[in-house]
Protein backbone atom coordinates (compact mmCIF):
# COMPACT_ATOMS: atom_id res chain seq x y z
CA UNK A 1 0.00 0.00 0.00
CA UNK A 2 1.77 3.15 -1.50
CA UNK A 3 1.51 6.44 0.72
CA UNK A 4 2.75 9.60 -0.19
CA UNK A 5 5.40 11.64 2.76
CA UNK A 6 4.56 15.55 1.73
CA UNK A 7 7.64 16.53 2.72
CA UNK A 8 9.83 13.80 2.01
CA UNK A 9 8.06 13.92 -1.41
CA UNK A 10 8.40 10.40 -2.32
CA UNK A 11 5.99 7.98 -2.25
CA UNK A 12 6.26 4.88 0.40
CA UNK A 13 5.08 1.68 0.96
CA UNK A 14 3.25 1.99 4.50
CA UNK A 15 4.35 -2.08 5.39
CA UNK A 16 7.94 -1.36 4.80
CA UNK A 17 8.00 1.92 7.04
CA UNK A 18 6.13 -0.24 9.71
CA UNK A 19 8.24 -3.14 9.39
CA UNK A 20 11.59 -1.28 9.74
CA UNK A 21 9.95 0.34 13.07
CA UNK A 22 9.32 -3.34 14.03
CA UNK A 23 12.95 -4.28 13.05
CA UNK A 24 14.48 -1.57 14.63
CA UNK A 25 12.74 -1.40 17.59
CA UNK A 26 13.13 -4.81 17.81
CA UNK A 27 16.88 -4.43 18.21
CA UNK A 28 16.62 -1.55 20.50
CA UNK A 29 14.57 -3.91 22.62
CA UNK A 30 17.17 -6.14 23.15
CA UNK A 31 20.01 -4.48 23.36
CA UNK A 32 18.17 -1.46 25.72
CA UNK A 33 19.30 1.60 22.84
CA UNK A 34 17.45 4.29 21.18
CA UNK A 35 17.95 2.90 17.71
CA UNK A 36 18.03 6.22 16.52
CA UNK A 37 21.78 5.36 14.85
CA UNK A 38 20.28 1.71 13.20
CA UNK A 39 16.66 3.45 12.00
CA UNK A 40 18.41 6.74 10.05
CA UNK A 41 20.80 4.58 8.07
CA UNK A 42 17.86 2.11 7.55
CA UNK A 43 15.71 5.19 6.11
CA UNK A 44 19.02 6.49 3.79
CA UNK A 45 19.25 2.95 2.54
CA UNK A 46 15.82 2.55 1.90
CA UNK A 47 15.89 5.69 0.01
CA UNK A 48 14.91 8.53 2.06
CA UNK A 49 17.15 11.58 1.19
CA UNK A 50 19.89 11.50 4.14
CA UNK A 51 18.35 15.36 5.05
CA UNK A 52 14.77 14.12 5.43
CA UNK A 53 16.00 10.92 7.62
CA UNK A 54 18.38 12.17 10.17
CA UNK A 55 15.95 15.04 10.81
CA UNK A 56 12.59 12.94 10.76
CA UNK A 57 14.35 10.88 13.47
CA UNK A 58 14.99 13.19 15.82
CA UNK A 59 11.58 13.89 16.10
CA UNK A 60 10.82 10.09 16.00
CA UNK A 61 13.09 9.90 18.52
CA UNK A 62 10.88 12.23 21.00
CA UNK A 63 7.97 9.87 20.43
CA UNK A 64 10.13 6.76 21.14
CA UNK A 65 11.58 8.34 24.26
CA UNK A 66 8.41 9.43 26.34
CA UNK A 67 7.00 6.48 27.51
CA UNK A 68 10.72 5.41 28.82
CA UNK A 69 11.26 8.65 30.43
CA UNK A 70 7.75 8.45 32.63
CA UNK A 71 8.38 5.08 33.48
CA UNK A 72 12.02 6.37 35.19
CA UNK A 73 10.88 9.58 36.53
CA UNK A 74 7.91 7.53 38.59
CA UNK A 75 10.29 5.38 39.99
CA UNK A 76 12.64 8.84 41.20
CA UNK A 77 15.20 7.50 38.39
CA UNK A 78 15.72 10.89 36.50
CA UNK A 79 18.74 13.46 38.01
CA UNK A 80 16.75 16.62 37.51
CA UNK A 81 19.29 19.18 37.78
CA UNK A 82 21.73 17.26 36.21
CA UNK A 83 19.31 16.90 33.44
CA UNK A 84 19.16 20.39 32.76
CA UNK A 85 22.84 21.21 32.69
CA UNK A 86 22.96 18.17 29.88
CA UNK A 87 20.12 19.84 28.23
CA UNK A 88 21.45 23.14 28.46
CA UNK A 89 24.64 21.81 26.83
CA UNK A 90 22.34 19.99 24.45
CA UNK A 91 20.67 22.56 23.36
CA UNK A 92 23.41 24.98 22.24
CA UNK A 93 25.05 21.58 20.64
CA UNK A 94 21.86 20.80 18.46
CA UNK A 95 21.87 24.95 17.45
CA UNK A 96 25.37 24.60 16.43
CA UNK A 97 24.86 21.52 14.55
CA UNK A 98 21.96 22.28 12.32
CA UNK A 99 23.29 25.81 11.98
CA UNK A 100 26.16 22.96 10.39
CA UNK A 101 24.00 20.47 8.75
CA UNK A 102 22.02 23.77 6.58
CA UNK A 103 25.06 25.24 5.98
CA UNK A 104 27.34 22.13 4.44
CA UNK A 105 23.43 20.94 2.89
CA UNK A 106 23.37 24.39 0.66
CA UNK A 107 27.22 23.34 -0.38
CA UNK A 108 25.70 19.94 -1.51
CA UNK A 109 28.41 18.16 1.30
CA UNK A 110 25.98 17.18 3.83
CA UNK A 111 25.71 13.33 3.00
CA UNK A 112 29.06 12.92 3.09
CA UNK A 113 28.81 14.62 6.61
CA UNK A 114 26.44 12.46 7.58
CA UNK A 115 28.34 9.57 6.30
CA UNK A 116 31.67 10.71 7.96
CA UNK A 117 29.94 11.18 11.41
CA UNK A 118 28.44 7.57 11.20
CA UNK A 119 31.47 6.23 10.53
CA UNK A 120 33.55 7.75 12.97
CA UNK A 121 31.09 7.35 16.16
CA UNK A 122 29.90 4.13 15.28
CA UNK A 123 33.43 2.98 14.59
CA UNK A 124 34.75 4.12 17.91
CA UNK A 125 32.25 3.31 19.79
CA UNK A 126 31.39 -0.30 18.16
CA UNK A 127 35.03 -0.59 18.39
CA UNK A 128 35.29 0.22 22.46
CA UNK A 129 31.93 -1.99 23.45
CA UNK A 130 33.70 -5.19 21.45
CA UNK A 131 36.91 -4.88 23.12
CA UNK A 132 35.90 -4.44 26.52
CA UNK A 133 32.60 -7.07 26.41
CA UNK A 134 35.10 -9.55 24.96
CA UNK A 135 37.29 -8.75 27.57
CA UNK A 136 34.30 -9.41 29.99
CA UNK A 137 33.46 -12.47 28.57
CA UNK A 138 36.71 -13.59 29.03
CA UNK A 139 37.20 -12.51 32.60
CA UNK A 140 33.75 -14.60 32.89
CA UNK A 141 35.65 -17.75 31.90
CA UNK A 142 38.69 -17.33 33.58
CA UNK A 143 36.54 -16.75 36.64
CA UNK A 144 38.55 -13.51 37.99
CA UNK A 145 36.10 -10.71 38.86
CA UNK A 146 38.04 -7.00 39.63
CA UNK A 147 37.64 -5.55 42.34
CA UNK A 148 35.73 -2.37 41.69
CA UNK A 149 37.50 1.05 42.49
CA UNK A 150 36.46 3.03 45.33
CA UNK A 151 34.41 6.09 44.41
CA UNK A 152 37.61 8.62 45.66
CA UNK A 153 39.48 7.43 42.70
CA UNK A 154 37.02 7.17 39.72
CA UNK A 155 37.67 10.68 38.68
CA UNK A 156 40.69 11.68 37.68
CA UNK A 157 42.52 14.80 39.14
CA UNK A 158 41.68 17.04 36.49
CA UNK A 159 38.50 16.25 36.87
CA UNK A 160 38.44 17.79 40.34
CA UNK A 161 40.40 20.46 39.59
CA UNK A 162 37.72 22.46 37.25
CA UNK A 163 35.47 25.22 38.50
CA UNK A 164 32.38 25.83 38.85
CA UNK A 165 31.63 23.23 41.26
CA UNK A 166 27.60 21.46 41.45
CA UNK A 167 25.80 19.49 43.86
CA UNK A 168 23.96 16.63 42.12
CA UNK A 169 22.19 15.25 44.88
CA UNK A 170 20.51 12.39 43.09
CA UNK A 171 23.41 11.57 41.62
CA UNK A 172 25.34 11.57 44.43
CA UNK A 173 28.16 14.16 42.73
CA UNK A 174 29.95 16.50 43.61
CA UNK A 175 31.64 18.06 40.12
CA UNK A 176 32.23 20.78 38.27
CA UNK A 177 29.27 21.94 35.93
CA UNK A 178 31.34 22.08 32.63
CA UNK A 179 31.51 18.68 32.50
CA UNK A 180 28.13 18.05 32.07
CA UNK A 181 27.85 20.84 29.75
CA UNK A 182 30.21 19.33 27.73
CA UNK A 183 28.97 15.95 27.47
CA UNK A 184 25.31 17.31 26.77
CA UNK A 185 27.00 19.70 23.99
CA UNK A 186 28.26 17.15 22.46
CA UNK A 187 25.30 14.85 22.75
CA UNK A 188 23.48 17.64 21.26
CA UNK A 189 25.49 18.30 17.71
CA UNK A 190 25.40 14.21 17.15
CA UNK A 191 21.62 14.32 17.67
CA UNK A 192 21.41 17.05 14.80
CA UNK A 193 24.33 15.95 12.40
CA UNK A 194 22.90 12.01 12.92
CA UNK A 195 19.52 11.82 13.77
CA UNK A 196 20.24 9.79 16.90
CA UNK A 197 19.47 10.30 20.66
CA UNK A 198 22.99 10.18 21.60
CA UNK A 199 21.91 7.29 24.24
CA UNK A 200 25.09 5.65 23.15
CA UNK A 201 28.04 8.24 24.16
CA UNK A 202 25.76 9.56 26.91
CA UNK A 203 25.26 6.51 28.64
CA UNK A 204 29.06 5.21 28.82
CA UNK A 205 30.17 9.33 29.72
CA UNK A 206 27.61 9.26 32.15
CA UNK A 207 29.13 6.47 34.27
CA UNK A 208 33.06 6.48 33.36
CA UNK A 209 33.22 10.17 32.98
CA UNK A 210 31.06 11.89 35.10
CA UNK A 211 30.67 8.72 37.98
CA UNK A 212 26.91 8.94 38.06
CA UNK A 213 25.17 6.74 40.76
CA UNK A 214 23.69 3.69 38.10
CA UNK A 215 19.94 4.50 38.73
CA UNK A 216 19.76 7.55 37.35
CA UNK A 217 21.75 7.35 34.48
CA UNK A 218 19.31 5.69 32.17
CA UNK A 219 16.36 7.80 33.42
CA UNK A 220 18.05 10.91 33.39
CA UNK A 221 19.88 10.40 29.54
CA UNK A 222 15.83 9.59 28.31
CA UNK A 223 14.79 12.83 29.88
CA UNK A 224 17.90 14.33 27.99
CA UNK A 225 17.19 13.24 24.88
CA UNK A 226 13.55 14.35 25.11
CA UNK A 227 14.18 18.11 25.44
CA UNK A 228 17.32 17.96 22.83
CA UNK A 229 15.57 16.05 19.88
CA UNK A 230 12.14 18.07 20.42
CA UNK A 231 14.68 21.14 19.91
CA UNK A 232 16.78 19.78 16.93
CA UNK A 233 13.01 18.83 15.39
CA UNK A 234 12.58 22.08 15.65
CA UNK A 235 15.99 23.43 14.48
CA UNK A 236 15.42 21.32 11.45
CA UNK A 237 12.18 22.23 10.44
CA UNK A 238 12.80 26.27 10.94
CA UNK A 239 15.91 25.83 8.78
CA UNK A 240 16.36 23.32 6.03
CA UNK A 241 11.47 21.79 6.55
CA UNK A 242 12.69 18.54 6.36
CA UNK A 243 11.06 16.84 9.33
CA UNK A 244 8.61 14.89 7.94
CA UNK A 245 6.20 14.27 10.99
CA UNK A 246 4.01 11.34 8.75
CA UNK A 247 7.11 9.21 8.53
CA UNK A 248 7.86 9.88 12.06
CA UNK A 249 4.38 8.64 12.92
CA UNK A 250 4.31 5.75 11.17
CA UNK A 251 7.49 4.12 12.45
CA UNK A 252 6.63 4.81 16.18
CA UNK A 253 3.97 2.05 16.19
CA UNK A 254 6.32 -0.94 14.97
CA UNK A 255 8.99 0.70 17.61
CA UNK A 256 6.78 0.47 20.13
CA UNK A 257 6.08 -3.20 19.79
CA UNK A 258 9.54 -4.48 18.64
CA UNK A 259 10.75 -2.99 21.61
CA UNK A 260 8.41 -4.70 23.73
CA UNK A 261 9.02 -7.89 21.95
CA UNK A 262 12.90 -7.39 22.05
CA UNK A 263 13.15 -6.33 25.85
CA UNK A 264 11.82 -9.91 26.62
CA UNK A 265 14.36 -10.95 24.69
CA UNK A 266 16.80 -9.15 25.65
CA UNK A 267 16.13 -10.29 29.52
CA UNK A 268 17.35 -13.90 28.85
CA UNK A 269 20.97 -13.00 26.65
CA UNK A 270 24.40 -12.50 29.23
CA UNK A 271 25.08 -8.53 29.67
CA UNK A 272 28.49 -9.36 28.08
CA UNK A 273 27.05 -11.13 24.94
CA UNK A 274 24.19 -8.79 24.34
CA UNK A 275 27.47 -5.44 24.45
CA UNK A 276 29.42 -8.09 22.36
CA UNK A 277 26.26 -8.48 19.51
CA UNK A 278 25.34 -4.79 19.77
CA UNK A 279 28.81 -3.48 19.25
CA UNK A 280 29.01 -6.13 15.96
CA UNK A 281 25.65 -4.74 15.21
CA UNK A 282 26.85 -1.47 15.54
CA UNK A 283 30.25 -2.22 13.29
CA UNK A 284 28.21 -3.77 10.65
CA UNK A 285 26.23 -0.33 9.92
CA UNK A 286 29.59 1.46 10.52
CA UNK A 287 31.18 -0.50 7.67
CA UNK A 288 28.22 -0.78 5.66
CA UNK A 289 28.10 3.66 5.38
CA UNK A 290 31.98 3.30 5.34
CA UNK A 291 32.04 1.20 2.15
CA UNK A 292 29.52 3.93 0.43
CA UNK A 293 32.50 6.48 0.87
CA UNK A 294 35.42 4.32 -0.42
CA UNK A 295 33.60 2.33 -3.10
CA UNK A 296 33.76 3.91 -6.79
CA UNK A 297 29.88 5.10 -6.98
CA UNK A 298 27.61 3.71 -10.01
CA UNK A 299 26.58 7.23 -11.04
CA UNK A 300 29.47 9.99 -10.18
CA UNK A 301 26.57 12.94 -10.63
CA UNK A 302 23.72 13.70 -8.79
CA UNK A 303 20.92 16.19 -8.81
CA UNK A 304 19.59 18.25 -6.22
CA UNK A 305 16.74 21.38 -6.62
CA UNK A 306 17.57 24.30 -5.83
CA UNK A 307 14.21 25.78 -4.31
CA UNK A 308 14.11 23.09 -1.90
CA UNK A 309 17.65 24.00 -0.57
CA UNK A 310 17.24 27.63 -0.77
CA UNK A 311 13.80 27.62 1.35
CA UNK A 312 15.95 28.72 3.74
CA UNK A 313 14.86 32.26 4.48
CA UNK B 1 14.04 37.94 -42.51
CA UNK B 2 13.07 35.70 -45.10
CA UNK B 3 12.46 33.17 -42.01
CA UNK B 4 10.70 34.93 -40.48
CA UNK B 5 8.24 36.16 -42.92
CA UNK B 6 7.77 32.45 -43.74
CA UNK B 7 7.07 31.48 -40.16
CA UNK B 8 4.36 34.49 -40.20
CA UNK B 9 2.98 33.32 -43.29
CA UNK B 10 2.83 29.60 -42.10
CA UNK B 11 1.32 30.63 -39.12
CA UNK B 12 -1.19 32.21 -40.44
CA UNK B 13 -2.37 29.48 -42.44
CA UNK B 14 -1.69 27.14 -39.62
CA UNK B 15 -4.27 29.62 -37.21
CA UNK B 16 -6.70 29.81 -40.33
CA UNK B 17 -6.79 25.77 -40.02
CA UNK B 18 -5.93 24.72 -36.71
CA UNK B 19 -9.16 24.74 -35.26
CA UNK B 20 -10.12 22.13 -37.71
CA UNK B 21 -6.78 20.50 -38.90
CA UNK B 22 -5.57 19.42 -35.29
CA UNK B 23 -7.45 19.29 -31.55
CA UNK B 24 -6.14 17.39 -28.28
CA UNK B 25 -7.32 17.04 -25.00
CA UNK B 26 -6.24 15.07 -21.75
CA UNK B 27 -8.22 12.59 -20.14
CA UNK B 28 -7.30 14.97 -17.00
CA UNK B 29 -5.60 18.40 -16.62
CA UNK B 30 -5.73 18.74 -13.03
CA UNK B 31 -3.86 16.43 -10.92
CA UNK B 32 -4.54 15.97 -7.29
CA UNK B 33 -1.72 14.12 -5.37
CA UNK B 34 -3.38 12.80 -2.18
CA UNK B 35 -1.97 10.78 0.25
CA UNK B 36 -2.49 7.18 -2.12
CA UNK B 37 -0.68 9.14 -4.88
CA UNK B 38 1.72 7.09 -6.52
CA UNK B 39 2.28 8.54 -9.84
CA UNK B 40 -0.19 9.57 -12.81
CA UNK B 41 -1.45 8.04 -16.13
CA UNK B 42 -2.93 10.09 -18.39
CA UNK B 43 -4.14 9.55 -21.98
CA UNK B 44 -3.82 12.31 -24.72
CA UNK B 45 -6.27 11.79 -27.33
CA UNK B 46 -5.85 14.25 -30.39
CA UNK B 47 -7.88 14.42 -34.11
CA UNK B 48 -6.40 15.42 -37.28
CA UNK B 49 -8.84 17.17 -39.21
CA UNK B 50 -8.76 17.47 -43.28
CA UNK B 51 -8.49 21.07 -44.81
CA UNK B 52 -8.66 21.82 -48.29
CA UNK B 53 -4.64 23.02 -47.96
CA UNK B 54 -2.96 20.34 -45.80
CA UNK B 55 -4.72 16.89 -46.77
CA UNK B 56 -4.08 14.18 -44.29
CA UNK B 57 -5.08 11.50 -46.52
CA UNK B 58 -1.32 10.75 -46.57
CA UNK B 59 0.45 9.38 -43.96
CA UNK B 60 1.36 11.63 -41.02
CA UNK B 61 3.19 11.21 -37.67
CA UNK B 62 2.74 12.90 -34.19
CA UNK B 63 5.19 13.99 -31.87
CA UNK B 64 4.17 15.28 -28.18
CA UNK B 65 6.19 16.95 -26.09
CA UNK B 66 5.32 17.43 -22.07
CA UNK B 67 7.41 20.10 -19.79
CA UNK B 68 6.69 20.49 -16.41
CA UNK B 69 7.46 23.58 -14.24
CA UNK B 70 11.15 24.61 -14.56
CA UNK B 71 13.53 25.17 -11.29
CA UNK B 72 16.48 25.85 -10.40
CA UNK B 73 18.85 22.80 -9.97
CA UNK B 74 22.05 21.79 -9.59
CA UNK B 75 24.00 18.42 -10.83
CA UNK B 76 26.98 17.56 -8.80
CA UNK B 77 30.04 15.60 -9.47
CA UNK B 78 31.44 13.06 -7.41
CA UNK B 79 35.78 12.48 -7.13
CA UNK B 80 37.69 10.57 -5.39
CA UNK B 81 39.72 13.26 -2.63
CA UNK B 82 42.03 11.35 -0.44
CA UNK B 83 40.49 7.72 -0.75
CA UNK B 84 36.59 9.10 -0.25
CA UNK B 85 34.45 9.62 -2.60
CA UNK B 86 33.47 13.73 -2.81
CA UNK B 87 31.13 16.24 -4.31
CA UNK B 88 33.63 18.35 -5.71
CA UNK B 89 32.15 20.66 -8.88
CA UNK B 90 28.27 21.47 -9.44
CA UNK B 91 26.62 23.43 -12.27
CA UNK B 92 23.98 25.19 -11.71
CA UNK B 93 21.17 25.19 -14.57
CA UNK B 94 18.68 27.88 -13.46
CA UNK B 95 15.81 27.02 -15.85
CA UNK B 96 15.79 22.89 -16.15
CA UNK B 97 12.32 21.02 -16.63
CA UNK B 98 11.19 18.90 -13.35
CA UNK B 99 9.52 16.88 -16.02
CA UNK B 100 9.99 16.35 -19.48
CA UNK B 101 8.47 13.60 -21.90
CA UNK B 102 8.75 13.09 -25.96
CA UNK B 103 6.43 10.68 -27.68
CA UNK B 104 6.22 10.03 -31.41
CA UNK B 105 4.24 7.48 -33.22
CA UNK B 106 7.70 6.27 -35.12
CA UNK B 107 11.03 6.76 -33.86
CA UNK B 108 11.82 10.68 -34.38
CA UNK B 109 14.59 9.80 -36.85
CA UNK B 110 12.52 8.53 -39.37
CA UNK B 111 10.00 11.63 -39.03
CA UNK B 112 11.69 14.97 -39.88
CA UNK B 113 15.73 16.10 -39.65
CA UNK B 114 17.04 16.94 -36.47
CA UNK B 115 17.01 20.21 -37.84
CA UNK B 116 13.80 20.29 -37.71
CA UNK B 117 13.26 19.48 -34.38
CA UNK B 118 16.09 22.25 -33.27
CA UNK B 119 13.87 24.14 -34.50
CA UNK B 120 10.68 23.54 -32.63
CA UNK B 121 12.71 22.45 -29.58
CA UNK B 122 11.58 18.92 -29.59
CA UNK B 123 14.24 16.34 -27.47
CA UNK B 124 16.27 17.08 -24.65
CA UNK B 125 19.00 17.84 -27.10
CA UNK B 126 17.21 20.64 -28.37
CA UNK B 127 16.42 21.96 -24.77
CA UNK B 128 17.96 25.58 -24.66
CA UNK B 129 19.85 24.68 -21.66
CA UNK B 130 22.30 27.08 -19.52
CA UNK B 131 24.25 26.98 -17.05
CA UNK B 132 25.59 29.77 -14.61
CA UNK B 133 29.03 30.58 -15.24
CA UNK B 134 29.57 30.76 -10.71
CA UNK B 135 32.04 33.63 -11.37
CA UNK B 136 29.04 35.97 -11.63
CA UNK B 137 29.59 36.80 -15.49
CA UNK B 138 26.55 35.88 -16.53
CA UNK B 139 25.37 32.40 -18.02
CA UNK B 140 26.85 29.36 -20.05
CA UNK B 141 26.57 26.66 -22.14
CA UNK B 142 26.84 23.72 -19.88
CA UNK B 143 29.94 21.14 -19.86
CA UNK B 144 28.41 18.21 -22.00
CA UNK B 145 28.82 15.93 -19.10
CA UNK B 146 26.88 17.59 -17.16
CA UNK B 147 24.31 17.90 -19.06
CA UNK B 148 23.99 14.12 -19.87
CA UNK B 149 24.05 13.64 -16.65
CA UNK B 150 21.01 15.53 -15.89
CA UNK B 151 19.51 13.74 -18.52
CA UNK B 152 20.51 10.59 -16.99
CA UNK B 153 19.49 11.21 -13.46
CA UNK B 154 16.13 12.58 -14.41
CA UNK B 155 15.41 9.79 -16.65
CA UNK B 156 16.01 6.64 -14.26
CA UNK B 157 13.67 8.83 -11.58
CA UNK B 158 10.88 8.62 -14.69
CA UNK B 159 11.31 12.23 -14.78
CA UNK B 160 12.62 12.74 -18.39
CA UNK B 161 10.98 10.25 -21.00
CA UNK B 162 12.15 10.12 -24.69
CA UNK B 163 11.66 7.65 -27.48
CA UNK B 164 9.72 5.27 -24.75
CA UNK B 165 6.16 6.21 -24.93
CA UNK B 166 4.54 5.75 -28.56
CA UNK B 167 1.73 7.69 -29.96
CA UNK B 168 -0.41 5.30 -31.40
CA UNK B 169 -2.48 5.98 -34.54
CA UNK B 170 -6.13 4.52 -33.90
CA UNK B 171 -7.97 5.53 -37.21
CA UNK B 172 -6.84 7.61 -40.24
CA UNK B 173 -7.37 11.23 -38.11
CA UNK B 174 -7.45 9.68 -34.59
CA UNK B 175 -4.60 9.20 -31.98
CA UNK B 176 -3.93 8.87 -28.46
CA UNK B 177 -0.51 8.37 -26.29
CA UNK B 178 -0.18 7.74 -22.35
CA UNK B 179 1.45 10.63 -20.10
CA UNK B 180 3.34 8.46 -17.51
CA UNK B 181 3.66 10.80 -14.29
CA UNK B 182 5.78 9.33 -11.80
CA UNK B 183 5.64 9.81 -7.77
CA UNK B 184 7.82 12.33 -8.04
CA UNK B 185 6.58 14.25 -9.74
CA UNK B 186 7.11 18.09 -9.49
CA UNK B 187 4.00 20.44 -8.71
CA UNK B 188 3.11 23.02 -11.55
CA UNK B 189 2.49 23.97 -14.69
CA UNK B 190 2.85 21.82 -17.41
CA UNK B 191 2.88 21.91 -21.05
CA UNK B 192 1.44 19.50 -23.52
CA UNK B 193 2.63 20.32 -27.28
CA UNK B 194 1.39 18.44 -29.70
CA UNK B 195 2.91 18.51 -33.43
CA UNK B 196 2.07 16.90 -36.89
CA UNK B 197 4.62 16.50 -39.21
CA UNK B 198 3.66 15.01 -42.92
CA UNK B 199 6.95 14.00 -44.96
CA UNK B 200 9.48 15.43 -42.76
CA UNK B 201 8.17 19.28 -42.33
CA UNK B 202 5.47 20.55 -39.21
CA UNK B 203 2.14 21.08 -40.38
CA UNK B 204 0.14 21.50 -36.73
CA UNK B 205 0.43 22.09 -33.42
CA UNK B 206 -1.73 22.43 -30.39
CA UNK B 207 -0.90 22.94 -27.09
CA UNK B 208 -3.07 22.57 -23.80
CA UNK B 209 -2.00 23.45 -20.36
CA UNK B 210 -2.17 20.51 -17.27
CA UNK B 211 -1.26 21.28 -13.78
CA UNK B 212 0.11 19.36 -10.91
CA UNK B 213 -0.63 20.35 -7.63
CA UNK B 214 -0.35 18.64 -3.57
CA UNK B 215 -4.23 18.60 -2.25
CA UNK B 216 -6.15 17.92 0.90
CA UNK B 217 -4.46 17.18 3.91
CA UNK B 218 -0.83 16.47 1.55
CA UNK B 219 -1.35 20.59 0.54
CA UNK B 220 -2.02 21.57 3.98
CA UNK B 221 0.87 19.82 5.92
CA UNK B 222 3.03 21.03 2.87
CA UNK B 223 2.21 24.42 3.11
CA UNK B 224 2.19 24.72 7.05
CA UNK B 225 5.91 23.12 6.89
CA UNK B 226 7.13 25.85 4.71
CA UNK B 227 5.09 28.96 5.69
CA UNK B 228 4.98 28.47 9.50
CA UNK B 229 8.23 26.11 9.72
CA UNK B 230 8.64 27.22 13.61
CA UNK B 231 5.05 26.58 14.88
CA UNK B 232 4.85 23.02 12.21
CA UNK B 233 8.06 22.16 14.45
CA UNK B 234 6.36 22.60 17.93
CA UNK B 235 3.14 20.96 16.36
CA UNK B 236 5.55 18.18 15.63
CA UNK B 237 7.41 17.74 18.60
CA UNK B 238 4.09 18.08 20.54
CA UNK B 239 2.24 15.15 18.18
CA UNK B 240 5.66 13.08 19.04
CA UNK B 241 4.99 13.51 22.51
CA UNK B 242 1.12 12.81 22.63
CA UNK B 243 1.78 9.73 20.66
CA UNK B 244 4.88 8.57 22.06
CA UNK B 245 2.90 8.26 25.60
CA UNK B 246 -0.19 6.73 23.90
CA UNK B 247 1.67 3.95 22.43
CA UNK B 248 3.70 3.58 25.70
CA UNK B 249 0.14 3.05 27.61
CA UNK B 250 -1.18 0.83 24.59
CA UNK B 251 2.11 -1.46 24.06
CA UNK B 252 1.49 -1.97 28.13
CA UNK B 253 -1.32 -3.87 27.62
Amino acid sequence: MPLYLPIAELSMNVFVVLGMGAIVGFLSGIFGVGGGFLMTPLLIFAGVPPTVAVATQSNQITAASVSGALAHWRRQGVDVKMGFVLIIGGAVGAFVGAQVFTYLRLLGQVDLMISIAYVLFLGSVGGLMLWESLRAIMRQRRGVEPPRKPREERHKAWIHALPFKMRFRKSHLYISALLPLAVGFFVGLLSAIMGVGGGFVMIPAMIYLLGMRANVVVGTSLFQIIFVTALTTIFHSVNTQTVDIFLALLLLPGAVIGAQLGARIGLKLKAEQLRALLALMVLLVCVKMGLGLVVEPYERYSVAEVTQLEGIK
Amino acid sequence: MMRKALLMISMVIGFANAANALVTDLSNRRIEIRYSFNGADLILFGAVGATSINTYNDAYDVVIVVRGPEAPTIVRHKERVGGIWVNTNAIRFPAAPGYYAVAASRPLEEIATPVAFASYGIGFKNLPLVADSGTGRGLTVPPIAFRDALFRLRASEGLYRQEIDSVSVVDEGLFRTDIHLPANVPIGNFIVETFVFQKGSMKARHRINMHVDKEGFERAAYTFAHEWPFFYGLVAVIVALGAGWLAGILGKK
